[in-house]
């Protein structure tokens, strides 16, 4: 056997300890909701022997996770929307304007073509639809909302004050870094100048965005580890 | 120069250590709260003040994989509306939200003394993203014509007068992907002008702070650390606060670990450019 081999058995072996001294002591109840929290132990303990080496036990429950996942949006999806919106409403004809769902249920169902390769084009005509809705509804809203609404806070006037400061830091960092997106021109002399100070709001912009990305990551670190620490083990206070 | 080489797992067990320990040893560190956050916090103060008793709309749009971030969040603001005097209407724009939005609705409203159906109500989940934002636009009750058990919203005490989003006081939304950036600014926000802040998880409010400045958002909760300041300004510490202890000290133990390999990476070249020169 090999090292990773005895160093499995013995996580088993003391994961089995660990929850045969909690059960023994009552801090885990003998329950259906006790079988849960060892379970949901077990699976986070399991996917975080990653971080020692790659082994089959996280595959398995890697694998677990997203068949559980995927069953769960299935079930949400069937239940709220399939099962009450079509089949109930339009084909038991339950709820009024059920009339109205025909076309849509049509067009989703022309998408499942794409399955069928020798009737796959009829999904061009829900495809149309689609992309023809989406670019009406979508181009207005985005240029309003990202353009339009964004440029207007760069055209404040300056005044002497903090505000006055961040609108001048705006401005020049809003131009740096377009100028370095222009690539139209050589990025020498004046525009190299200005280019290399717009890459240096990037940089600053791309560690403000790390530092929150560790910031989030650590989170759900600490959310599981209470969860192992008070839920299961009992030795948070 | 064997730090440079140095086994990340190593790297790991600090990090665990410095997550475990402060959650087993009690101590304080003081939060203060940021402008976006007390923005968001005023934000909800000023509505209150302005339509006492108002109803006003939350929006759940996060899983599981982010519940550590969102539920605390989720449950310091839930407190505030419901101590506002707020009545609240909650749906869900992702489908595994669910679960996890009914859990904090009947937690803090049991907590706060609310009735379900007269102080709030939890439509449930509905596909389609900005299909439903703009249908609620018109009319909630098209989008949502029942709650999550089925009854109708025209019964619903807390529904029955709500039509268009515009009769919401205020709009807030949980999001853990782009539902405040793509759906809820381009489709609610700058269509119907109602008032919105948002809450999300670290790693989507770099991109939320042009609509911060923008006044796009009217405030807005970043993370585990928004929240945590959060809890603070409503007195009321709970998750959040206790997950900044070992938040800060990981983040130190990172920092040590970077100037320590910049260091170690500095005198390596200096070292080598020496055995060359």
């Amino acid at each position: 056997m090999t090292r990773d081999s005895y160093l499995f058995i013995g996580f088993l072996l003391l994961f089995a300890a660990v929850n045969a001294a909690l059960l023994a002591t009552g801090a885990i109840a003998a329950d259906w909701t006790g079988f849960g929290v060892i379970l949901a132990a077990g699976l986070t303990l399991s996917l975080y022997s990653f971080l020692y080496k790659d082994n089959p036990l996280y595959k398995f429950v890697e694998h677990l996770f997203v068949g559980v996942a995927a069953a769960y949006v299935l079930g949400l999806v069937w239940y709220n929307t399939l099962l009450a919106e079509i089949v109930n409403s339009l084909i038991l004809g339950e709820g009024k304007d059920r009339w109205s769902l025909l076309m849509p249920s049509l067009l989703g169902a022309l998408m499942l073509t794409r399955l069928v390769p020798r009737i796959a084009w009829l999904s061009r005509i829900a495809f149309a639809f689609v992309v023809g809705l989406g670019a009406g509804l979508t181009i207005p809203r985005y240029i309003s909302s990202f353009i339009l609404a964004q440029m207007e806070p760069s055209l404040r006037p300056i005044t002497w004050s903090i505000e006055g400061l961040n609108l001048v830091i705006i401005l020049v960092g809003v131009v740096a870094v377009m100028v370095y997106f222009f690539f139209s021109v050589e990025h020498t002399g004046v525009v190299g100048g200005v280019s290399k100070v717009g890459i240096w709001f990037l940089m600053i912009s791309f560690g403000a965005s790390f530092g929150y990305t560790v910031m989030a990551r650590l989170s759900l670190l600490i959310g599981r580890t209470q969860f192992l620490l008070d839920d299961w083990l009992h030795v948070m206070k | 120069m064997k730090a440079l080489d140095i086994d990340r797992r190593i790297i790991f067990i600090f990090v665990f250590l410095g997550v475990a320990i402060p959650l087993m040893v009690d101590f304080t560190l003081p939060i203060k709260p940021t402008p976006p956050v007390i923005a968001a916090y005023d934000a909800f103060e000023k509505v209150a003040a302005e339509k006492p008793g108002s109803t006003i709309l939350l929006s759940f749009s996060y899983g599981a994989s982010t519940a550590p971030e969102m539920q605390p969040m989720a449950r310091a603001v839930l407190r505030h509306c419901f101590r506002l005097g707020f009545k609240v209407v909650a749906i869900c724009l992702w489908p595994d939200g669910v679960g996890l939005a009914e859990s904090v609705l009947a937690e803090v409203a049991e907590e706060m003394g609310k009735k379900e159906d007269v102080d709030y109500a939890f439509l449930g989940y509905k596909p389609g993203t900005i299909a439903v934002i703009l249908n609620m636009g018109q009319d909630l009750h098209t989008a949502f014509p029942v709650d999550s058990k089925g009854v109708s919203l025209a019964q619903l005490p807390v529904t029955k007068n709500i039509h268009p989003l515009t009769d919401f006081s205020f709009v807030f939304d949980f999001a853990a992907g782009d539902s405040i950036e793509f759906w809820w600014i381009p489709y609610g926000q700058e269509k119907y002008r109602f008032p919105f802040a948002g809450g999300c998880t670290a790693v989507m409010a770099p991109d939320l702070f042009p609509f911060l400045q923008s006044g796009q958002m009217l405030g807005m909760l970043g993370g585990l650390a928004g929240a945590a300041e959060y809890e603070t300004l409503i007195g009321h510490p709970g998750q959040a606060t206790e997950g900044m202890r070992p938040q800060s000290v990981t983040h130190l133990i990172i920092i040590a670990f970077i100037i320590l390999g910049n260091g170690m990476y500095f005198l390596s070249r200096r070292s080598s450019g020496q055995a060359t020169g």
